[in-house]
């Protein structure tokens, strides 16, 4: 009977654990052996070359260094000033004003489309000849301001940033449905103790919403790291390397330049800063240990 | 104090409605433009279409496979979809209520993989999917989609089990119902919510999946319809209205489907993240 019900087990366990070695475990363990071998389309047989890539990426290879300069800015950034918004975002609408609604489906429908979709619209949104952004410029009659937004050097990395950073709204829904579980009596009793509107905010339901935002800068930091068509269908990491990210350059290294040991010794940083991210953010906002 | 109240209050519904028009604008103007003449987006963007025109639509379908991209993204994320809440699903139940060996750490492994930044993985999953024979092939695309939505399928119905008495299964066994078929016909149906959140977000994740698609497939044949943008950029880069067009053809089932099921997607997304 117990042997039968073991067999059961491993039956039921099967077509997760295959599908976890197929997708996770096998690319995970090659991502990092082949990081330490020469092998690229030219030099056909791999050779061991223990850390010369990894040496290569940080001291030669300014396309590197560019592309992992800008990936933690965005990391960044999205780790505070987008978490900020949407937090912002779902406190306003937690007061359930007219159409409160109506405003967070429309703020989540970035999320909701494709992200190659919202990227194109942009990228017209943006058009220096026909976009709405230029056109509204020109009607202001502050023709100055027209820029070529996502080719120009200058504006670039703006450009493809306001292609994601604004747009927090699963953010505002996460932490919304947090503030929406927060029991009632919390308030009342807070409100009989004589605290304000904005005090209750401050004391009751901002300490409450620790956890929920420690996972919304997790989630929109480390989204960062997978971050790929806006870029790649509006930039294309350029003009020069302003707006390279490491998930570009490394999409490059492997499928059009073919050197797919030094795309996977990217690809291993991109691991091992995943991580470093995740260690950081589990410190500073202790998730896991619920006040409640 | 009643005064700067109101004054609060009113900063605060402006804010929101200009982070709703932020949003909604580029979503308006695609739209408006995509019934423009090519002239009249070139030469007033700001304006309404004089006369509605369904040009760019005919001229969408007529450069591009578009339905073909929407059978596919169909068969491709319908088929991922079950698939992948059976399939994770039974683990979920054997991880949720039995004690076995090494429990814990299969647990653990599987779910840590959702942490996993992915595209480190573009290359090695390229190749996997090479060897086993299916590049451009819409199977391919269903495993990568089944895998990439692995760990939230499973955290997500684990949770779900685990919140069922067991009582229930005991008295089935009881009754001598064997393994598959008391997963089959007495947990799957009290697990229905739990398995339509799963789905609901395996679904989205699918649906909008672009990078591997892009990655591990070649053709028409088996492209999905975030994939036609890619196709239509190259196409038309000119003549802005078909663009603009199919941008409209490719969004708004996604925009109709969410509007509809807002408060299912809305829990759907608030379980899926609540891993603290």
């Amino acid at each position: 009977m117990d042997k039968k019900r073991n067999l059961y087990i491993a039956i039921f366990l099967m077509p997760a654990i295959i599908i976890f070695v197929i997708i996770y475990l096998i690319p995970v363990y090659n991502v990092i052996t082949t990081s330490f071998l020469e092998w690229n389309l030219f030099v056909g047989d791999k050779t061991f070359i223990g850390l010369d890539n990894y040496i290569n990426a940080f001291t030669n290879d300014s396309l590197f260094m560019a592309s992992l300069k800008n990936t933690l800015i965005w990391v960044v950034l999205q780790g505070t000033f987008h978490v900020g918004l949407g937090t912002m975002v779902a406190l306003f609408l937690a007061d359930k004003p007219k159409m409160w609604k109506f405003m967070r489906v429309s703020y989540m429908l970035p999320n909701m489309i494709s992200g190659a979709a919202f990227a194109i619209i942009l990228l017209n949104i943006y058009n220096p000849e026909i976009g709405l952004i230029n056109q509204f410029i020109s009607f202001l009659g502050v023709e100055n301001f027209q820029q070529n937004w996502f080719f120009d050097t200058s504006t670039a990395f703006f450009a493809v940033t306001m292609t994601w950073l604004p747009y927090a709204g699963l953010v505002a829904i996460l932490v919304l449905a947090e503030i929406m579980s927060i029991p009632t009596s919390l308030y009342e009793a807070a409100a009989i103790a004589g605290a304000t509107k904005f005090q209750q905010k401050l004391y009751v339901t901002l300490p409450l919403l620790k956890n929920i935002i420690g996972t919304c800068v997790l989630i929109s930091a480390t989204s960062m790291l997978k971050e790929f068509e806006h870029i790649y269908l509006t930039t294309n990491g350029g003009p020069g390397s302003t707006t390279l990210s490491l998930p570009l350059y490394l999409y490059k290294t492997a499928l059009i330049e073919n050197n797919y040991a030094y795309a996977n010794t990217m690809g291993t940083i991109l691991v091992i800063i995943g991580f470093l991210i995740i260690f950081v953010i589990n410190k500073l906002f202790v998730l896991g240990h619920s006040d409640r | 104090m009643k005064i700067s109240e109101k004054i609060t209050q009113f900063f605060k519904y402006v804010f929101l409605w200009i982070i709703t028009l932020i949003t909604l604008i580029p979503f308006l103007w695609i739209w408006m433009s995509s019934f423009k003449s090519n002239k009249e987006i070139l030469t007033s963007a700001l304006a309404l279409p004089t006369e509605f025109s369904f040009e760019g639509y005919i001229d969408a379908f007529n450069t591009a496979p578009l339905l073909n991209y929407y059978m596919n993204s169909i068969i491709v994320v319908v088929t991922s979809t079950l698939l992948g809440v059976f399939l994770v699903g039974m683990a979920a139940y054997v991880i949720a209520r039995f004690d076995f060996k090494f429990k814990n750490i299969i647990f653990v492994t599987l779910s840590v993989s959702l942490l996993l930044p992915i595209t480190a993985l573009i290359y090695p999953i390229y190749s996997v999917i090479r060897g086993l024979g299916l590049y451009d092939t819409r199977s391919g695309l269903i495993l990568v989609n089944i895998g990439l939505g692995l760990p939230t399928t499973l955290y997500i119905l684990r949770s779900y089990f685990l919140s069922i008495p067991k009582e229930l299964e005991e008295a089935a066994y009881i009754d001598g119902s064997g393994f598959f078929r008391t997963y089959l016909s007495i947990m799957i149906p009290i697990a229905k919510p739990g398995f339509a959140t799963a789905a609901v977000l395996q679904f989205i994740l699918g649906w909008n999946e672009f990078l591997f698609a892009l990655v591990i497939t070649d053709s028409k044949r088996v492209r999905t319809v975030p994939l036609a943008i890619n196709y239509f950029l190259s196409q038309f880069s000119f003549d802005y209205r078909a663009l603009f067009a199919a941008i409209v053809i490719i969004t708004i089932p996604s925009i109709i489907a969410f509007v509809a099921l807002q408060e299912q997607v809305v829990d759907s997304l608030a379980a899926g993240s609540v891993k603290g």
